[in-house]
């Protein structure tokens, strides 16, 4: 299944440190309190930098063959195409007619 | 397999295996006894044994369906009470849905075939596929359990705030059906790793059938689409036990949600139970056309977009539950889009037909039954997925009549022909055509003068679900009963045919039909292992210009003894663990 | 690649949880505010930390059976899953916080410190979304247990380390949707 790369201790605790790193940045990052939407953007932001990173090194997506990234960046296309077109409803109940 | 680990071409050494007729041992007798069968990993009889409780299920909801129509005669109350009647159409709807069709073809036929046609020995992970059997079985269990100690009231689609206020048994109803989504997405899973995998040498993508085409995209949509219906149901499930208010606007909730993600799932649903059935009528249409499948990689490519598209367009199940404008109107030209690919498979197998050597045996009756049924079915979709006319139709017989005509006389339709055309295969019998044509032709009969006078009647404005109706239209309600009568015959002739034919039915050469498809080139009954040898493929399945000899290949071994004498063929496979 | 799609279904099945938090979240901004401050940031991010070493010592478990250091794949199986079980007994200890004030979800819910009237909305999604995930933490760490005790037995070598690789993903999965919890339930400003 997996392209059976071994990574070296050094480098997987190198990839641990980094994660902690980014939760401290995450945590600190509220301290500045970020105005409108982008303290949501600035933390989701953050926190699919730290996914992106588990998968790659952790998960080992970074060496295995190209279907299983695929699979994972296709199951978020879904997931956000879910969620838009949900939310063009949700969105936007309040007008009767389109608002262009 | 094979251990071709590289994706360089590859000499292979084959010779010609002809299938052995009338074998000794194969895969119904080569262990005996009930607990083989329980314990079984073969995937062929795990196919059967889920053929058999769909069958149960059909029988169950087919069953429910005259009780329905027989009150309905008059209107008023004829022998059941309103709430009766609601439990009973519920239970129709979500037995026939959830127990017979979603599983139908993917984990009836699709289990017994696919690795045949693929040239495998089994599935990727059998015991998995086993599990799926018993997990589909613990679902029915606990809904056959809600059924009897209460019944369900708020229609298959458990809309709230219904769902959450009433005092049925939806707790264990949803529960069942929960758990039977876990045997969806596993069999999902199995197939695609399987396709993708275990493939036999020379079986590149360009000459896959087109059965396992549409098995595969089927598989996508399973395991995309049925977590969100878990989480829907456990949402629910949280809903009336926690009061957690998602879906109460008291509470700040909203219904429309719920809505929103069951029909998410249940959209990409109606086509994991027709997409398998699109497959089969490719298999079933260039068999007995004798002629290459017009447009092979249209149709494949086409059962991709349908899957893709299909999640796409929910919310045409909701243009009058108060969504947006905008998303309706968005939602409506979606649907508009999905009706597209579809509409290219029909074309492609009319004209796979067209100067075709047209054979008309039973497969071949119910795939033209299916061509005409589910065109009329199709066409209707596209026609409520006008916005402004949905205004009007939604919630009546009109959305009755033209599911119907998708499901049953598309769908099911599809799996009576697969049924019919494998039959050889699954059993090593023949069953009477003579009586296969009579079945075929009653529930034809039966069928439109079951849902033809549906859609007058819902254009006319007979609401669905509904238990009482005004005199206009009680003649169109009495032919349609009568309809479902007629069809009920059908039905029950077929019953007794295919037993008959397990019985006493004459027994069923290797090729019945002439196909070329890899599943013809072994045993029927298939062996234990599908193939005694390594089937080796340098055709595709519909090249009926070529000799039948160059489709039974295989690696040449030794120790055979074949007493041909081996042809040396060189065959350049391209082979190799692409994933 | 079983086990991969087997993870895409997961994140459609959280993912519609995440949809119903984003559709709140769109119409009630001001109680999301609010409600989060009943969340204890601190020990949020002492959670993430523990999910994110269990992340690493079950990597590190990998590379062992890897390496056929089976001595070293039992002692990392042993950290990820006492790092789960920390990560319950916090999760733990954060419920009994919130029951003892009166935060149930859906209609037991009797809080009046949110000067909101839809508060509940968040706490059912905050209690489905978390309780969700620690189901899953919990189906995790069985299954670690159950790697350990085949650990033991010799079943995995440098050749055979699949149920162990597999279960791995699964466990980064968990993490990761934990990475995106986060952010999303605690630390909304």
């Amino acid at each position: 299944m997996s392209g059976h790369h071994i990574s070296s201790a050094k480098f997987l605790w190198g990839i641990g440190f980094a994660l902690f790193v980014l939760t401290f940045i995450t945590v600190a990052v509220t301290w500045m309190h970020i105005p409108g939407p982008w303290n949501v953007v600035v933390a989701i932001g953050l926190a699919a930098i730290k996914a992106t990173i588990v998968a790659a090194f952790f998960m080992n997506l970074y060496w295995d063959s190209k279907y299983n990234l695929m699979l994972l960046v296709m199951s978020f296309v879904f997931f956000f195409l879910m969620i838009g077109i949900t939310l063009l409803d949700t969105l936007f109940r309040n007008d009767p007619v389109p608002a262009f | 397999m094979s251990h071709m680990e590289t994706s360089a071409l590859k000499r292979l050494q084959v010779q010609r295996f002809k299938p052995e007729e009338n074998p000794e041992i194969h895969y119904l007798n080569s262990e005996r006894g009930l607990w083989s069968w329980l314990s079984t990993v073969d995937h062929k009889r795990i196919g059967l044994m889920y053929l058999a409780s769909i069958a149960i299920f059909f029988f169950i909801g087919g069953v429910l369906a005259l009780v329905l129509r027989t009150e309905l005669l008059s209107p008023a109350q004829s022998f059941l009470d309103a709430d009766v009647y609601n439990q009973v159409f519920t239970l129709h709807g979500a037995i026939m849905i959830f127990f017979f069709l979603v599983p139908s073809v993917p984990a009836a036929l699709g289990n017994f075939i696919l690795p045949i046609q693929l040239g495998a020995k089994d599935v990727a992970f059998p015991r998995l596929n086993l599990a799926s059997f018993y997990i589909y079985t613990i679902g029915t269990v606990f809904t056959l359990v809600a059924i009897i100690t209460g019944a369900v009231d708020t229609g298959w689609t458990f809309y709230t705030p219904y769902s959450t206020e009433t005092g049925t048994n939806v707790l264990l109803m949803t529960l069942g059906i929960f758990i039977l989504g876990f045997s969806s997405i596993l069999t999902g899973v199995n197939f695609i790793v399987t396709i993708h995998k275990m493939r036999a040498p020379g079986m590149t993508w360009s000459k896959l059938p087109l059965n396992v085409w549409s098995l595969y995209a089927t598989s996508i949509i399973q395991v995309l689409a049925t977590p969100v219906l878990a989480i829907t149901l456990l949402l629910l499930v949280m809903e009336r036990a926690l009061g957690i208010g998602i879906f109460d606007p008291a509470l700040g909730g909203d219904p429309v949600l719920f809505q929103h993600f069951f029909w998410f799932y249940s959209h990409p649903a109606v086509y994991i139970m027709i997409v398998p059935g699109f497959g089969v009528i490719s298999e079933v249409i260039s068999t007995f056309s004798r002629k290459h499948i017009f447009g092979y990689w249209a149709i494949a490519l086409s059962s991709l977009a349908i899957a893709f598209i299909g999640f796409l367009v929910w919310g045409h199940h909701m243009f009058t539950a108060g969504q947006s404008s905008l998303a309706s109107m968005v939602f409506s030209f979606l649907t508009f889009l999905v009706g597209i690919p579809t509409g290219i498979k029909i074309f492609n197998w009319l004209a796979t037909m067209y100067k075709g050597s047209i054979d008309l045996k039973a497969p071949m009756l119910y795939a033209m039954v299916f061509l005409f049924l589910f065109t009329i079915g199709g066409f209707t979709g596209i026609m409520l997925g006008a916005l402004s006319v949905d205004i009007h139709l939604h919630d009546t017989y009109f959305v009755v009549a033209h599911f119907h005509y998708v499901m049953m006389g598309g769908m099911v339709m599809a799996l009576l022909a697969g049924l019919h055309y494998w039959w050889p295969k699954m059993f090593g019998k023949m069953y009477s055509e003579v009586y296969a044509r009579i079945s075929c032709a009653l529930i034809f009969i039966g069928f439109n003068l079951a849902f033809l006078p549906q859609f007058v009647m819902g254009a006319q404005g007979m609401p669905r679900r509904y238990f009482n109706y005004i005199d206009q239209f009680q003649p169109f309600h009495q032919l349609s009963t009568m309809g479902a009568y007629i069809m009920g015959v059908g039905f029950v002739i077929m019953f007794f045919y295919l037993l008959h034919s397990l019985v006493r039915g004459e027994k069923a050469a290797s090729n019945p039909w002439g196909s070329r498809a890899l599943e013809w080139q072994t045993t029927s009954p298939a062996a234990p292992h599908n193939f005694e040898h390594t089937p080796v493929v340098i055709h595709g399945p519909y090249d009926y210009h070529k000799p039948m000899s160059e489709f039974q290949l295989g690696i040449a071994h030794g120790h055979h003894g074949e007493s041909h004498q081996p042809e040396t063929l060189e065959t350049v496979a391209e082979t190799g663990t692409r994933p | 690649m079983g086990m991969w799609i087997f993870l895409v279904t997961e994140i459609l099945f959280f993912g519609g949880l995440f949809a119903a938090y984003i559709v709140y979240r769109a119409w009630y901004p001001d109680l999301y505010v609010q409600a989060s401050t009943q969340l204890d940031t601190f020990w949020g991010a002492v959670n993430t930390a523990v999910l994110i070493g269990s992340s690493l010592t079950v990597a590190m478990a990998i590379r062992s059976a890897q390496l056929n250091q089976i001595k070293g794949l039992i002692i990392n199986l042993y950290i990820t899953i006492g790092l789960a079980f920390t990560f319950m007994v916090i999760k733990y200890f954060e419920y009994v916080h919130k029951f003892e004030k009166g935060i149930f979800p859906g209609q037991y819910y009797t809080y009046e410190g949110i000067a909101h009237e839809k508060a509940n909305i968040f706490f059912s999604i905050y209690y489905m979304m978390t309780g969700l995930h620690g189901l899953h933490v919990i189906i995790g760490i069985g299954l670690m247990i159950w790697l350990l005790v085949k650990a033991k037995k010799g079943a995995f070598s440098a050749e055979y380390y699949t149920p162990v690789e597999i279960t791995g993903l699964y466990w980064h999965l968990v993490d990761v949707i934990w990475i995106f919890l986060f952010p999303l339930l605690y630390l909304i400003d």
